[in-house]
C-alpha cells in the first residue's frame, strides 16, 4: 500500500485517523510517517485515533499506535486511541501489552472529549 | 425440547466401529439374506416383545394406551427388518441414533433399553434355532445378527451420553451467564456484583463479559463489586487487574469496591500493587465515583 492511504482528517483543532486497513509493516510505519508529518504542519493539541475497524491488533500494530502516541506528545500533541475492540483488548492484555502513552475511549465523540478534558487541565496548573 | 444432541458419525467413526464390533461383509450378507425370514417373523417377534415390556410395571409406564403401543410396534417393526437390510452405513447409524434419541427424549432409562435388547436376542435365537435344521448355520446366523445388534447398542448408549453432556454443557453455559450478571447502574455506568470464588476460568469469563459489555453499552465506567468474594489471592488480584487494564484499552475505568478487611490485608501482606485500581470502600462510594466521571452527582432532596 502506497503512503498516504490512511485519510487524516481536521476535525476542530484535532486530527482525526480513522484506521481500517490492517496496519503491517510497510503500511504501519507509513501510517506513522503520515501522521507525524501532518502533525508537524498543523500543530494540533490533539490526534483521535479510531481502530474499531481493526479485527486484529497484534503487538506490532500495539506498539506502532503507542510509540506514535508517544512521539505525538513530544510534539505537545495527545493522543486517544478509540474504539478498540473488545477482544482485542483481552488479547492484548493477555499478552501483557498495556499501550503506554496513548490516552484510550469508547468512540470518537469520547475521544474529542477526553482530549478536552486535557486542554482544559493544561490550561489551569 | 433441545435439537438432539449430534454424534459423530462419519464414514472413519464407522468403519472404526464396524471392525471392532467385527462386522463384516459377510455377516451383512448373511443378515440381507434372512430378509423372508424376518418379515416372516416380525410380528411374532415383536408381539412377544412388547409382552414382557407391557408386563413390567416400570417398563409399561411408558406405554400409556394402546394407540401408543400401535405406533411404537410399527416402529419396531421398521427397526427389526433394518437388522436384516445387509447394509450398515450412515443413513443406517444415523437411523440407530435417532432411535437412541427418541428412547432419551421420553427418559427410557438405558437399563431398560439393554434389558428390553436381551429379550430382543432371545426371541431372535429361538426363532434361528427352529428355522435351521443345522445349529451351526443357525449360530453363525445369530452370531451376525448379535454383532449389528450390539453395534447399534453402542450407538443408542452414546446418544444418551451425548445428550446428557449436552444438557451439562448448557447448564454450565446457564452458571456462567448467572456468575457475571452486569447491571446497568445508569446512562454509561454498569456494575458487576462479584460473588463466590474467582478461578482462572471464571476470571476469564469476567473479562470477556465485562469488554462485551462496556462496549456494547458503550459504558464510561464499569464497577466492580467484590464484597461477595471470600478469598482473593495473587492470582484473583491478578485477574482484577487485568481486567481492569483492558477495561482501560477499550476506553472506559473500572472501581473497585467492596474491599473487606480480610482481603485489604491479603492484598497488602502478598505485595499486589492495585494502584492502578480505583478502589473504594463501599458500593455507594463507588457509585458516586462512577456518576462523577459521567459528570452526574447523587444530591439530597431540597438540599
Amino acid at each position: 500500500m502506497a503512503k498516504g492511504s490512511i485519510p487524516i482528517l481536521r476535525v476542530g483543532p484535532n486530527l482525526l485517523v480513522t484506521v481500517h486497513i490492517d496496519l503491517h509493516d510497510v503500511v504501519a510505519e507509513a501510517f506513522q510517517e503520515d501522521v507525524l508529518t501532518e502533525l508537524e504542519k498543523r500543530r494540533a493539541p490533539g490526534l483521535v485515533i479510531d481502530i474499531s475497524g481493526l479485527d486484529i491488533v497484534d503487538t506490532y500494530v500495539a506498539r506502532i499506535l503507542s510509540e506514535t502516541g508517544r512521539m505525538a506528545r513530544l510534539m505537545g500533541t495527545e493522543t486517544v486511541v478509540v474504539g478498540m475492540r473488545p477482544d482485542v483488548a483481552a488479547t492484548l492484555i493477555r499478552m501483557g501489552y498495556t499501550m503506554e502513552g496513548v490516552n484510550t475511549a469508547l468512540n470518537v465523540d469520547d475521544g474529542i472529549e477526553t482530549l478536552a478534558s486535557i486542554a482544559a487541565r493544561r490550561r489551569t496548573p | 425440547m433441545h435439537p438432539p444432541a449430534k454424534l459423530k458419525l462419519d464414514d472413519h467413526e464407522l468403519e472404526s466401529r464396524r471392525r471392532f464390533f467385527a462386522l463384516g461383509p459377510d455377516d451383512l450378507a448373511r443378515l440381507g439374506a434372512l430378509r423372508p425370514f424376518a418379515e416372516e417373523h416380525t410380528d411374532g417377534i415383536i408381539d412377544a416383545f412388547y409382552e414382557m415390556l407391557l408386563a413390567h410395571p416400570e417398563t409399561r409406564k411408558f406405554f400409556p394406551d394402546e394407540t401408543t403401543v400401535r405406533r411404537v410396534k410399527k416402529m419396531q417393526r421398521e427397526y427389526f427388518l433394518g437388522i436384516f437390510g445387509g447394509v450398515c452405513d450412515r443413513a443406517y447409524a444415523e437411523h440407530r441414533a435417532r432411535v437412541g434419541s427418541t428412547h432419551e427424549h421420553i427418559a427410557m432409562a438405558p437399563k431398560w433399553y439393554l434389558g428390553a435388547y436381551r429379550r430382543y436376542l432371545e426371541l431372535l435365537h429361538e426363532r434361528l434355532y427352529a428355522h435351521f435344521a443345522d445349529p451351526v448355520e443357525a449360530n453363525l446366523a445369530y452370531q451376525s445378527a448379535q454383532k449389528l445388534v450390539y453395534f447399534d447398542m453402542s450407538i443408542a448408549i452414546d446418544t444418551y451420553i451425548a445428550a446428557n453432556l449436552d444438557a451439562l454443557r448448557r447448564h454450565q453455559a446457564a452458571i456462567r451467564e448467572l456468575s457475571t450478571p452486569v447491571i446497568r447502574v445508569h446512562d454509561r455506568v454498569l456494575l458487576l456484583p462479584l460473588v463466590g470464588t474467582i478461578d482462572s476460568g471464571r476470571a476469564h469469563q469476567i473479562m470477556e463479559t465485562v469488554l462485551t459489555r462496556v462496549t456494547d453499552e458503550q459504558a464510561k465506567v464499569i464497577i466492580l463489586d467484590i464484597a461477595g468474594v471470600p478469598v482473593v489471592d495473587t492470582k484473583v488480584a491478578q485477574h482484577l487487574l487485568q481486567t481492569t487494564a483492558a477495561v482501560k484499552l477499550v476506553g472506559a475505568r473500572t472501581i473497585l469496591t467492596g474491599i473487606s478487611a480480610q482481603v485489604a490485608r491479603t492484598i497488602v501482606q502478598l505485595g499486589v500493587d492495585i494502584s492502578a485500581m480505583d478502589t473504594v470502600s463501599r458500593l455507594q462510594d463507588g457509585i458516586e465515583l462512577a456518576l462523577a466521571h459521567v459528570g452526574k452527582a447523587i444530591t439530597a432532596k431540597g438540599a
